[in-house]
């Protein structure tokens, strides 16, 4: 249905250029056609939601992107390792808590979020290079995940035969295996694969998560374009193009794809909160990445000093919690936009 | 010995081990300004006395009879308690204290805070030949098992046989004290293993038992504590080692009324066990309940509250760092010793010269790692200086790299050091586990401390279920081993051995030798040792640990285990065993009003 409006008023933008036209400006600027894409974006824009989400989701990019911009200017370190970074008997008392800072010490600029207790590292230091990793994580699976997802979608709706039986085998196989225990199993093997060399160990854990993120991340989009494709592909400009000849792949992503621009984007907006979860949900129960720091790291870290240390918790929680909102809303917004039977 | 817990508590002890040990100078400035004060003196005292006199009725004045005990643990229950088959510290403590009898036992002294051998089922503390090959014991009269049957002494002999079924039993001591020290042990396979075979060393001659050793166990009293030298009873019906393991039968003061192996564990009243045959024991409780696998976070909550049941409950677990300073306010709070030493030990194959382990020694950042892992500097990690920790008889003092205090770290010097020695960026390699959050935190502490010091540091993944195998294999590229040793009783003989003695890396691997340590002078000086008087060992062990430490220093310690627990408000008579690092569950009593 969506994609019948979106195809009418693609036809009648082709029209509006009709030279015909040309001679009544006034008419013709009523009348002017807008991409659903142009649409969408007038209304994005007129939503207030979502412009406060874009406006958060950027603040937080910049903040990420900074990182070690802002560590240097308050001179705070994530990593005990670092030979510049304090002794974590400097900063830590005999049980563990904090002698500078929060909890039981006045605020301190030198640490301004405060110390992790025990561990010894800086929290505002933690947190911006953890909401890094989180956004790495999460932008390169969405990316990924969904070019393998329209690709796969495609291919399998409109080739129909074994392809398509292929494809949707390996889709069903994939929602339902347990990507759990894909994680738990794969993560020692990494470790003993890399164990000597800590860098290559760092970089083979993230990729690796960022890996079983895509592998378990594609299906569902996958499966909604080929449902798209398959009632796309009876339609007459399909027909036609086929008939005149033109190469499959022309048809695949100049004729299709445009009609799969709302899907697309409502699935990339909803999938990156998604993956910003899984990864703070998989590194809080240590399958995550190692040698970085994560949010869901410092989340699990900051459980058991909940009672007596709030804000430690508070913090990662409250980032993924910020990033995860408005990525959602945003998302939301993007869907309303992008659906034509929506009327504001 | 080892941490002899559980299979968790041993992987915790393995992860303890990658983080080093905190705490500060020497002398008077050993406690900083804000640390709790401990007395460390008697935190490692690990018991050396003996009273072969001792007669039952064990009692405590004021104590009042009744009530039901709690006990909490995170892990635990999870190994076997079939006597023959027992040997990890929280079980030891259980059932010796509260359900088996065995020929000796320990009871808590008050004045030493130690724990002083005293005779059990034995009348006294056994008698030996003059080269301690042999030991006779006579059984008390008015033993009887749970079922009211007399205990008779082929019953406790089939016991100390049956310890020596290494097969059938695999987890239990007798794979290294009866097979190797009782005569014809390392041929004799156990009466389910070698139905057929004849073994010699045990004999029985109306009420006196006669073990006879292949080599002088002047230690062998010491190891008559264990379950595993009690009685079983001969009819094979009831002592087959799959259903016995499920309910050994008792002859102390509770029987088992339930058992889930790695859950509960509920002991109630034998009124066969007679008080007055029993130097040690009180039993003032009705009934006991473990109850095991709850979060260690979860037990302290309830021990803190101390509300409803809670009141009568107390834990073996340590208390978490973080809850120390609540749980000190309550003074509820018991520590005490546990006669471990944690230590890196450097592959002496690999090492170029002793200037490394000097350097070590200095370089090590031991409060920081003690902290980074969840430890409390001083608490349950004490500052070590010595292999062997205090208690152990013949023990003295003496700083292994001159002029080190316990808990000192000094970058600077450990530079001097490695320059001097032109051992600059020296790699030291060492496992931690990817998976267990506090081995990677205690390896980053370890990192800065040697880097800072003129390292090259290169710590290489594991994973906890792999660590152990990882660490023990010999061929693994890598140099410095953490590791923890827990002795069985306090000897100098369950030390220096152990640690020293070298093996056969091919054939055995490190055996207990983490630091491959192969010195045929060494070799020969344990033998002589072990062949000397007996009043003249300890010193000797500890004369022999001096030199080798300070010669070739094989082995950095780090720290003494130390345990801290807390109990409800109405447990009374909680002390530390420091022979195990357990509640002494015999003078436990509970307090209603």
């Amino acid at each position: 249905m969506t994609l019948d409006r979106g195809e009418m008023i693609e036809q009648e933008s082709v029209l509006g250029h009709d030279p015909s036209l040309e001679d009544q400006p006034e008419a013709a600027k009523e009348i002017a056609g807008k991409s659903p894409t142009q649409i969408a974006l007038s209304r994005l824009r007129k939503d207030k939601v979502a412009t406060l989400c874009i406006a958060v989701i950027v603040l937080l990019v910049l903040v990420a992107v900074l990182a070690p911009v802002i560590t240097r200017i308050f001179g705070v370190y994530w990593n005990v390792s670092d030979p510049k970074a304090p002794n974590t008997t400097d900063v830590l008392a005999f049980d563990g808590y904090p002698k500078v800072g929060p909890p039981f010490n006045s605020f301190t600029w030198d640490h301004p979020l405060g110390v992790a207790p025990r561990l010894g590292y800086d929290n505002l230091a933690y947190l911006v290079y953890g909401l890094r990793t989180s956004l790495i994580v999460c932008v390169a699976a969405t990316v990924i995940s969904t070019i393998i997802g329209v690709v796969l979608g495609l291919m399998a709706g409109f080739s129909r035969g074994w392809v398509d039986r292929v494809i949707s085998f390996i889709t069903d196989l994939l929602l339902a295996f347990p990507f759990l225990l894909a994680m738990l199993a794969l993560s020692p093997i990494i470790t003993s694969r890399f164990s000597t060399d800590q860098d290559k160990l760092r970089i083979a854990t993230i990729t690796s998560l960022i890996t079983i993120l895509i592998i378990f991340g594609w299906m569902g989009l996958a499966r909604l374009i080929r449902g798209q494709v398959l009632s796309l592909r009876e339609r007459e400009f399909i027909l036609a193009a086929e008939v005149i000849g033109v190469p499959t792949r022309q048809i695949l992503f100049k004729e299709l794809l445009p009609n799969l621009i709302a899907p697309i984007v409502i699935s990339i907006s909803l999938g990156l909160p998604g993956f910003v979860a899984a990864e703070a949900g998989l590194s809080f129960l240590g399958l995550g990445i190692s040698g970085y720091p994560s949010l869901g790291k410092m989340v699990s870290d900051a459980a058991p000093y909940y009672a007596d240390y709030g804000l430690y918790l508070w913090l990662p929680v409250g980032a993924i919690a910020l990033l995860t909102l408005s990525l959602n809303l945003l998302g939301d917004s993007v869907r309303d936009a992008f659906d034509p039977r929506t009327r504001r | 010995m080892r941490l002899k817990r559980s299979a968790v508590a041993l992987a915790t002890a393995s992860m303890l081990v990658l983080a080093a040990c905190g705490g500060d100078g020497d002398g008077d400035d050993k406690k900083s300004s804000d640390n709790p004060s401990v007395d460390t003196e008697n935190l490692g005292n690990t018991g050396s006395g003996t009273d072969p006199t001792r007669e039952g009725p064990a009692t405590i004045e004021g104590a009042k009879e009744g009530g039901t005990v709690t006990v909490l643990s995170s892990p635990g229950l999870t190994t076997p308690i079939d006597p023959s088959d027992l040997y990890y510290t929280d079980t030891n403590a259980i059932l010796t204290s509260l359900v088996t009898r065995q020929l000796t036992q320990y009871a808590y002294d008050q004045e030493s805070g130690q724990m002083i051998l005293v005779p059990d089922l034995a009348t006294d503390l056994g008698t030996p030949n003059d080269d301690f090959t042999e030991w006779k014991f006579t059984l008390r009269d008015g033993i009887k098992w749970e079922t009211g049957a007399p205990v008779t002494a082929d019953e406790v002999a089939f016991g100390i046989i049956r310890s020596m079924d290494g097969k059938t039993f695999p987890n239990g001591p007798g794979l290294y004290y009866s097979n190797p020290y009782f005569l014809g042990g390392e041929d004799y396979k156990g009466p389910y293993t070698a139905p057929d075979a004849e073994q010699q060393a045990v004999t029985v001659d109306g009420n006196t038992i006669t073990v006879k050793m292949a080599k002088p166990f002047p230690d062998f009293p010491f190891y008559a504590s264990f379950p595993a030298i009690g009685p079983i009873p001969t009819d094979p019906a009831v002592s087959d080692p799959a259903k016995y393991a499920q309910h050994p039968l008792s002859t102390g003061p509770y029987k088992i009324e339930q058992y889930t192996i790695g859950k509960t564990l509920t002991l109630v009243r034998n009124d066969q066990w007679d008080p007055n045959t029993d130097p040690a024991r009180t039993a003032y409780p009705d009934k006991y309940v473990f109850k095991v696998g709850l979060q260690s976070e979860q037990i302290d909550q309830i021990l803190l509250a101390d509300s409803g049941e809670a009141k009568t409950t107390l834990a073996y677990d340590d208390v978490l760092a973080q809850n120390y300073r609540k749980a000190n306010e309550t003074g509820r709070l018991v520590t005490g010793g546990q006669p471990c030493t944690y230590f890196y030990a450097l592959d002496q194959r690999k090492v170029p010269d002793k200037s490394i382990a000097e350097a070590l020694t200095w370089a090590l950042p031991y409060n920081d790692q003690i902290v980074a892992t969840g430890l409390i500097p001083d608490v349950n990690a004490v500052a070590t200086q010595n292999l062997m920790p205090p208690g152990v008889p013949g023990r003295e003092p003496y700083d292994p790299v001159e002029g080190h205090g316990p808990f000192q770290t000094d970058p600077e010097k450990a530079k001097q050091i490695l320059a001097d020695a032109g051992n600059e960026g020296y790699e030291i390699k060492f496992l931690y586990s990817t998976d267990s959050d506090v081995s990677v935190a205690g390896k980053d502490v370890l990192v800065k401390g040697l880097e800072a010091a003129g390292f090259k540091a290169t710590p290489v993944a594991t994973t906890l279920a792999d660590s152990v195998s990882d660490r023990d294999d010999v061929n693994g590229d890598i140099n410095m081993r953490s590791y923890g040793w827990c002795s069985d009783w306090p000897s100098g003989a369950t030390w220096v051995p152990p640690i020293f003695q070298s093996t056969d890396l091919e054939e055995v691997g490190f055996g207990t030798n983490e630091s491959a340590f192969n010195n045929p002078e060494i070799d020969q000086k344990i033998e002589d040792v072990s062949a000397l008087p007996v009043d003249e060992q300890p010193a000797a062990w500890n004369d022999l640990e001096k030199e080798i430490m300070t010669t070739y220093l094989p082995v950095v310690p780090r720290y003494y285990g130390g345990v801290v627990q807390m109990h409800g408000s109405a447990i009374e008579g909680v002390v530390i065993d420091n022979t195990l690092g357990m509640p002494s569950f015999r003078d436990i009593w509970v307090n209603a009003g």
